[in-house]
């Protein structure tokens, strides 16, 4: 099927909960991006050619409809002070906290767009959008109350409780710099702002409600008077926050798989908003096989449903994540025969037996099969059938053509048997030869005319 | 009596430090755990059971709370404090043995991790619980909890880990201590560890939440 939205389009379409043409899909590939160049996370995030590169790279494998520029929460941290340890595999890990050593925020240095990292971030952002200039890029700032923590350290935890007064102040002070990065982000091109603010998950929802929403809120009107987008990200266990984190008035939420698609959703569509996420980043995503990626991205898909629901991993992408696993994810939203396929082979018995295909064979023809999903709602397989029989004819009884639906249960053993994992596919005398795609002419009948002289046939 | 180790152990559970403290705003200008401690103290109640009746029982209550997301990061953090403020009033008794703990707890952050929160609320929880608890901090080498458990035999080991990869080297120190001190339990925990890694890689204990591993290390002790 042929896309007719670009993938700005449909993100813009899907935040808004109106009518997309299939489910958007955004990778939130982060140091995965140096993965598929072969470079480390310490060496990537400092590199802006390097990371417009893997970003890159990534479009093209994943064909997403938008993407992060950077995923890297520990950027403003690290501009304002927080000394960082760098890592091969991760984003860094801020280690000290400026805040708990007896400063105050005005003793930070001044946040500008020549800061720190910010610059690396801003000038990926620009090459990227000029390359790619249908995509939604994605700007991820660090939320506030994550911000906070980076600077204050855990006591803010305690501080919250006993001076209230005191981390609210600094939670204004991370809303001015959240806004600094939105717009910065937003000048340099990005569509969507994502507040990523993590931490949240471990506060209650009074608590949420006293510090993180009013500097939040404020942040998503600021990004609504641009007429860009904003997304709230939170990993972790956070159900607890998710009505509120909604009434901060962003276009969309995004969760992980520690909290129900199926719960976002209902909040989000009571609060006519958008929401996204939540394949599984380990047990799935990294460490499961395609096949068990393409049945979870089904599962997922139909938890999330077509309205207002953008697919993403939960959170940031493990750096080694197979790609193979993520092109799994593109194969069921993109392709609808495959997913059929998926949906029918998954409802299958597991138990089927595998037939015994001695007496199928036939040293006198050459036995085409045809695995489809039925010929009659599945366009290519009913090209692929067709093509085939019409190949076979001059040759008579010398060729036989059989299809197999794996809507039926003798399709599924067929296919079990010859080993076969799409549909359309064509098999001559056992051996698979044209997969999903319809061949010309010329080859399928140079492909029967072989088997016939292997068998002296011809 | 009983009226002093409530009245501990509902400080415990609210977070309520001292008559000064500002939280809960209900409470507020209220004695708190600190005074109530030094009260039951000064009453003559035998210090073991201003652990095990007052301490413990508000531990126990916050940390069910905690299981049940009825309470979060912040409160429990308070709790502990309170806690803590209740404990230096007990240390002497420990230092002269009127008090056993019930065993000594090995904890730290496994080596290429720099995540705490978790840990220090599972070290909190372990020493409100009567654990003595020994935390070697972030970022912790394989041989750093060797050392430790040579010093301290019998000590369960739990390692922490927040992130994938650091995961992986979860393994390598269970693997290491297995080899070394095949009866010590390992416990692990944090945000990515499950049942299923557990059982992989040979650990003891795994539970998503503190109050967990307080029940399994009841079980395992019991057991032995």
């Amino acid at each position: 099927m042929k896309d007719i939205m670009t993938g700005q389009e449909r993100i813009r379409k899907a935040m808004r909960r109106e009518a997309t043409d299939r489910v958007p899909w955004v990778p939130f590939v982060g140091v995965h991006g140096g993965y598929l160049l072969g470079i480390a996370a310490d060496e990537y995030l400092k590199n802006s050619e390097a990371i417009a590169r893997g970003v890159g790279k990534a479009i093209e494998l994943y064909q997403p409809d938008g993407i992060p520029v950077v995923f890297d929460l520990q950027v403003e941290a690290e501009a304002l002070g927080c000394k960082v340890q760098w890592s091969k595999d991760n984003p860094p890990a801020v280690i000290s906290h400026p805040l708990a050593e007896g400063k105050s925020p005005k003793d930070l240095p001044e946040l500008d767009a020549g800061s720190g990292r910010i610059p690396v971030c801003l000038e990926a952002t620009r090459r990227l959008r000029e390359t790619y200039p249908e995509h939604a890029l994605y700007g991820l700032i660090t939320g506030p109350f994550t911000l906070a923590l980076h600077l204050a350290g855990t006591n803010i935890f305690m501080q919250m409780m006993e001076a209230p007064n005191e981390v609210n102040a600094l939670l204004e002070f991370c809303h001015d710099i959240t806004c600094k990065m939105a717009g910065w982000y937003m000048d340099a091109g990005c569509d969507v702002i994502a507040v990523v603010d993590p931490m949240t998950s471990q506060i209650d929802p009074a608590s949420f409600e006293q510090f993180v929403f009013p500097p939040v809120t404020r942040l998503f009107e600021m990004i609504r008077n641009r007429d860009r987008l904003s997304s709230f990200f939170v990993c972790g266990y956070a159900q607890q926050n998710i009505p509120a984190m909604c009434a901060c008035r962003p276009d969309n939420i995004s969760i992980d798989e520690n909290i129900p698609l199926e719960y976002v959703r209902k909040v989000a569509e009571k609060h006519g908003i958008s929401f996204g996420g939540n394949l599984k980043l380990t047990s799935v995503l990294s460490m499961g096989t395609p096949g068990e990626v393409e049945i979870h991205a089904l599962e997922t898909l139909e938890e999330g449903g077509d309205v207002g629901f953008i697919m993403a991993p939960g959170c940031d992408l493990v750096m080694g994540t197979p790609p193979e696993n993520l092109q799994a994810v593109t194969r069921i939203l993109a392709d609808p025969y495959h997913r059929e396929f998926v949906k029918t082979v998954r409802s299958a018995k597991v138990e089927e037996e595998v037939p015994d295909l001695t007496d199928h064979w036939n040293a006198d023809k050459v036995v085409i099969d045809i695995i489809t999903l039925d010929s009659s709602s599945c366009a290519p397989c009913q090209y692929m059938v067709e093509a085939m029989e019409l190949a076979a004819r001059p040759y008579g009884d010398k060729a036989e053509c059989n299809e197999y639906s794996i809507k039926t249960r003798e399709g599924l053993q067929m296919m079990s048997a010859l080993g076969v994992k799409n549909v359309p596919v064509t098999v001559m005398d056992g051996e698979i030869l044209f997969v999903s795609q319809i061949p010309p002419a010329r080859n399928i009948e140079k492909a029967i005319q072989k088997k016939l002289r292997d068998k002296k046939l011809l | 009596m009983d009226e002093l180790l409530e009245n501990i152990a509902t400080c415990i559970e609210f977070g309520k430090i001292n008559t000064g403290s500002p939280f809960p705003p209900d409470m507020r200008g209220k004695k708190g755990a600190d005074e109530y401690t030094r009260e039951a103290l000064d009453a003559g109640i035998n210090p073991h059971t201003v652990l095990t009746r007052g301490l413990m029982v508000g531990m126990d209550k916050v940390g069910k709370k905690f299981r049940e997301n009825k309470v979060f990061v912040p409160q429990v953090l308070m709790s502990a404090k309170a806690m803590n403020t209740a404990m230096e009033h007990l240390m002497p008794f420990f230092y002269s043995g009127d008090i056993s703990a019930k065993g000594t707890f090995i904890i730290g952050t496994v080596f290429g991790d720099l995540h705490d929160i978790g840990k220090n609320l599972v070290a909190m929880m372990l020493k409100g619980n009567g654990w003595n608890v020994i935390d070697l901090g972030m970022d912790v080498a394989t041989d750093t909890f060797l050392k430790t458990l040579e010093g301290h035999p019998g000590a369960v080991v739990g390692l922490s880990a927040l992130l994938t990869t650091t995961m992986a080297n979860m393994h390598q120190i269970v693997e290491r201590i297995k080899e070394k001190k095949p009866q010590t339990i390992v416990a692990i925990g944090g945000a990515p560890v499950t049942q299923d890694f557990c059982d992989k890689i040979g650990a003891d204990i795994y539970s998503p939440d503190p109050q967990g591993l307080l029940e399994d290390l009841d079980n395992k002790l019991f057991a032995r």
